[in-house]
């Protein structure tokens, strides 16, 4: 992987990470539509995802720093008492809650999962379903504004019809999380499924997006502290991985913070149409092999 | 759901949890595992539910008034 690669990669992997159009579909896909020739195969390669995993948790980290310390002081204070009472308490339990189910399936299933479909036409073919599954999100969505009768209302006001972060419930806190273990398929988004589920358990659009941040934030920075050995065998360019790494925490951090602002009356369509458009397009260019 | 045998239930689960993520972390534990030798995730995985068994049992259990 030369330098402008790595750097290319970074951008791309932290940009996609958080938007909801699949990282790792986009991953897969532009490398072979660019007809780069490295093997994301190749053992040197896993350092480097490692390190972009790192870039990303590290921006969110920087992103939500008040919310993370107010979290980490809230479950030591509710485990300790055994009760709950602030909201902090609340999210902190909420997030555990939810990072429980993802990180089983993730250490059972992950690596089988991705090894079986990571090829860049089943890429296209899932960021088409990644697609409508957003569609599909909004639909209901819309639905659930209908029978609220808020459909007539700006979309401010809509969105504070709906729920804070907090107030999800535990059952549904575990099945958002769960839902992350879709994103093993590339062109399946993680913060896509995690921001529809939080919509169906009726959060407000960008407290959905909230929620899913801050439940990437744990699996992300462990399974990426966990493979941090790698990075000392032989042959890793470090230098080149840690730039690639470093522009994927910026990357990640700018789209944190544009799509929490997009999220205050923005809806999941556009990168739903996206995704089919993209998907679509790219079976088209794989299937003519330009 | 406040309830001494569910506590007992979690503390008991915890220690079970406890014990398959030092057998993992040993690498005496193969079970659900891609190649032979140590499992670091699945180690910290059966730690954390060990962790989040014994908040578990906190939380259900009765306490005098």
């Amino acid at each position: 992987m030369t330098f402008a690669q790595a750097l290319f990669m970074g951008l791309l992997q932290g940009a996609t990470e958080l938007f909801p159009v699949s990282s790792l579909g986009h991953s897969v896909i532009i490398p072979s539509l660019l007809h780069w020739k490295f093997k994301q195969s190749d053992p040197t390669f896993l350092p480097f995802l490692v390190l972009l995993h790192l870039g990303t948790a590290g921006a969110l980290l920087v992103l939500y720093r008040d919310q993370w310390l107010a979290i980490t002081r809230g479950f030591f204070t509710a485990a300790v008492r055994g009760r709950i009472t602030t909201p902090p308490e609340r999210l902190a339990m909420l997030l555990l809650t939810g990072t429980i189910p993802a990180g089983i399936l993730g250490v059972f299933f992950e690596t089988r999962i991705k090894s079986l479909f990571a090829s860049p036409h089943v890429a296209a073919v899932f960021l088409v379903v990644n697609g409508f599954l957003m569609l599909g999100f909004e639909l209901l969505r819309r639905r659930a504004e209908r029978r609220a009768a808020l459909d007539s209302k700006p979309r401010a006001e809509q969105e504070q019809g709906f729920a804070e972060a907090e107030r999800i419930s535990f059952v549904a806190a575990a099945l958002v999380g769960a839902c992350q273990a879709l994103a093993f398929l590339p062109g399946i988004s993680r913060s896509g499924v995690t921001i529809g589920g939080g919509l169906l358990a009726g959060l407000r659009h960008q407290e959905a997006a909230r929620f899913s941040f801050l439940l990437a934030t744990p699996i992300i920075a462990a399974a990426g502290l966990v493979e941090v050995p790698q990075l000392f065998a032989s042959g890793v360019p470090v230098g080149e991985y840690i730039a690639g790494a470093l522009l994927s925490g910026a990357a990640a951090y700018v789209s944190a913070r544009f799509l929490l602002r997009y999220f205050r009356s923005g809806r999941l369509d556009p990168y739903g149409w996206y995704c089919v458009a993209a998907g679509l397009l790219s079976l088209g260019l794989l299937a003519l092999n330009l | 759901m406040k309830s001494t045998p569910i506590a007992i239930g979690f503390v008991i689960l915890a220690v079970v949890f406890f014990v398959v993520a030092a057998l993992y972390a040993t690498g005496v534990l193969q079970i659900l595992s891609s190649g032979s030798g140590v499992h670091i995730k699945h180690a910290i995985l059966f730690a954390v539910l060990a962790v989040a068994s014994l908040i578990a049992a906190n939380f259900t259990r009765q306490r005098a008034v």
